[in-house]
């Protein structure tokens, strides 16, 4: 993205070269917890989901890092136009990132409670909902490094994908547990590993609109394509 | 690398080291005019200023044997010169065509060279760009920080399962170089694709999980009948003509159950690798249309051709797609009513967008949801194929699981007239293999429509003309 910036001081340009390279590390340890959580919910895996939960630590840190880069950067180098657009667009993807560390640390969290009970049935629903939010947060994130925005705006479209196997799994969910009270405790579980691979993908679908707005100018116009809330099942 | 040593070496290093004759003559020179002053103001005669003068000449002779021979080794700037430059284009062409990427990060995680493969593989535009803006493996990254440090070289792993799965090993080795500055040390990183072997063991783990469970069921019965044909049954004659016929139906479905699971097998082994070949789409809907016309036809099903009268050639294999449009097709004519319809229609280059869905909503409300898609990219263009059928159609609850192996819509029992539930997940790999899209829109009531796109094979920019449509009904 920076390649077109000119800058006198090239410092400067140095700096913001840093700064959204760090987003992207910061942006990959988030991805890593994604995937990593995933895959103890999927494997039953505990200690995995422990490194997790330990793992969040280092994306706070970061957060925080990175704050002050920018903090520094607008104290000393007063940036205009687009060095500022891409400053406060590292600013907001932070906190989404920093968002969706605590909400994979979340899911690893349920890995414990889920592991003690028999594998549900519709686990490999769960799984292909996180591999779809995990695809997403991947290809915005390649679009923040390379600034395309065409593919940051078809996340931002297909966040309906995300909610219609949200809804789809509520209903089962919920079906199960009306048909066997043994796996209420479970399936609550699950449905809350869900919700935060739902709220995951919008957070990709924010950062998509920051992208959009840093390369562009312009606010994405219109509402978020939403797919339907979840119903109980009649 | 050594290249850019050279320099510094010629004009810095060798001069100071080499034995200057000029030198050893200037200070034998300077000992002889000493002794000759010696012997000018008499205190040495001319027998001993001679012997010294030789004993001078002759060691300022020795010392300069043995300095020039044992500088030598290291004084032979012409010969290296010679020979590397050869050794080094090798090398550089070496690098140029390894299929291996190979890449050497400079202090700070900048990408100071990187081969062609290393290029493609992590899409790098121009040089010079922050490694970690590209890949963003945390641990990777660590390592290659750790090597520039001057810090052992180790191996790590990493995988991205979405949107396209790779594994990928990645050896990280620090490498110092020879370089006036505080930053002598570089980190070579080479990256093995290890997705093929991965994907190997996950394979044959699910292939064993899937036809233990599965092929339980059927066996279950068989061994059920058996004991009831040698006990009970036995001087039966019309229970046994009834059970040897559900026998019979049992092992068929079985046999149909081995097939598709071995079908899925190859199709998942092969699915990161790309295939070669080109199939035009509208020639393909033609010869299934053909092909399972009669099928329709004995149900009196109208089964309508839309395809496009050009052609939409596509990237993939032949026999592949076939296999998915005949699957989607046959599909369709089993959830349709008897005197149905099912209509085929191919559109040749569309945008992402205009692939995934058709504009109109085939009803109010309908679900729609993509089963499997490609990365997205705004330049590709994609030929289209899909397949509406006007059944019950499928509540966009059970939308999700569509591609989900054994599955079956509302829990229909595994009656022998069913499919095996295994033909989405087939179709939904083989197109995952051609890194096309498959998607699904059903609306309860109103029928379902399957869409499948694939990359379109780029024709000369001449050609820009749409492509007549023209419908036909075939059977």
């Amino acid at each position: 993205m920076n390649d077109l910036m000119k800058h006198t001081v090239k410092a400067f340009s140095d700096e913001l070269e840093k700064l959204s390279a760090d987003v992207s590390v910061m942006g990959g340890l988030a991805e890593n917890a994604v995937a990593s959580a995933m895959q103890a919910v999927i494997n039953r895996d505990a200690e995995l989901a422990e490194q997790v939960i330990e793992a969040d630590a280092e994306i706070d840190k970061m957060q925080r890092e990175i704050e002050k880069q920018i903090i520094r950067l607008l104290a000393l180098r007063q940036p205009m136009a687009s060095d500022l657009r891409s400053v406060i667009a590292a600013l907001k993807i932070v906190a989404d990132l920093e968002r969706t560390g605590d909400l994979a640390k979340s899911i690893a969290r349920r890995t414990r409670v889920l592991i003690k009970s028999d594998p549900l049935p519709l686990t490999p629903a769960v799984e292909r909902m996180g591999l779809l939010v995990q695809g997403h947060l991947h290809q915005v994130l390649d679009a923040y490094a390379t600034g395309e925005t065409a593919s940051a705006v078809g996340v931002w479209e297909r966040d309906e994908d995300v909610d219609e196997h949200y809804n789809a799994l509520f209903r089962d969910v919920i079906a199960q547990m009306m048909e066997d009270p043994s796996v209420v405790g479970p399936g609550a579980h699950l449905l809350f590993v869900a919700k935060n691979l739902e709220r995951i993908g919008d957070h990709a679908t924010n950062i998509a609109e920051v992208i959009h707005y840093v390369v562009t100018g312009n606010e994405l116009k219109g509402e978020r394509p939403r797919g339907p809330r979840p119903e109980l099942p009649e | 690398m050594r290249a850019r040593r050279d320099p510094s070496d010629n004009w810095s290093k060798t001069p100071a080291d080499r034995p200057r004759r000029r030198d050893i003559a200037i200070s034998s020179g300077l000992g002889v005019l000493v002794l000759a002053v010696l012997l000018a103001a008499g205190t040495i005669d001319l027998a001993v200023f001679v012997g010294t003068s030789l004993a001078l000449a002759s060691l300022s002779l020795v010392y300069y044997l043995t300095a020039l021979t044992t500088i030598e080794p290291e004084a032979r700037p012409v010969e290296r010169v010679t020979v590397q430059p050869a050794d080094t284009a090798v090398a550089e062409l070496m690098l140029e065509r390894i299929t291996v990427p190979i890449l050497l990060i400079g202090p700070g995680g900048r990408i100071e060279r990187a081969n062609p493969a290393a290029r493609a593989f992590l899409g790098l535009g121009g040089e010079g760009g922050l490694l970690s803006a590209t890949l963003r493996q945390p641990r990777v990254l660590e390592a290659v920080s750790a090597a520039l440090r001057g810090e052992k070289g180790r191996a790590v792993e990493y995988s991205t399962l979405a949107p396209i799965e790779s594994h990928v090993r990645a050896f990280v080795e620090p490498i110092r170089l020879e370089l006036p500055g505080p930053m002598p040390w570089r980190a070579m990183l080479v990256l093995a694709d290890d997705t093929s072997s991965k994907r190997a063991e996950r394979m044959r783990a699910d292939f064993l999980a899937n036809a233990s469970h599965e092929l339980r069921t059927p066996l279950a019965s068989l061994s059920g009948f058996i004991e009831t044909l040698r006990g009970p049954a036995r001087d039966d004659e019309e229970a046994r003509e009834r059970f040897l016929s559900i026998m019979q139906v049992q092992t068929e479905r079985m046999r149909r159950l081995i097939d598709d699971l071995l079908s899925l097998s190859r199709v998942e082994m092969n699915e990161h690798l790309p295939p070669s070949g080109a199939v035009d789409l509208c020639e393909l809907a033609r010869d299934v249309a053909g092909a399972l016309g009669p099928v329709a036809a004995s149900r009196s099903i109208g089964l309508s051709l839309d395809a496009c009268e050009g052609e939409a050639i596509v990237h993939g294999d032949r026999d592949q797609l076939y296999e998915v449009v005949e699957n989607l097709v046959e599909n369709a004519l089993k959830y349709s009513d008897d005197g149905g319809s099912v209509a085929i229609s191919v559109r040749a280059d569309l945008t992402r967008d205009a692939a995934e869905h058709s504009d109109e909503r085939i009803a109010e409300g309908s679900g729609r949801l993509t089963l499997s898609a490609p990365p997205l990219s705004s330049e590709a263009r994609y030929g289209v194929l899909r397949v509406r059928d006007c059944g019950q159609g499928i509540d966009r609850r059970y939308l999700p699981r569509l591609s989900e192996r054994f599955f079956r819509v509302g829990g229909q029992k595994s009656s022998p007239t069913s499919g095996t539930g295994l033909g989405l997940a087939i179709v939904k790999h083989i197109v995952a293999r051609h890194r096309g899209g498959f998607t699904v829109e059903s609306a309860p009531g109103e029928g379902s429509v399957f869409s499948i796109f694939f990359p379109a094979v780029r024709k000369s920019a001449t050609d820009g003309n749409e492509p007549v449509q023209r419908g036909a009904t075939v059977s």
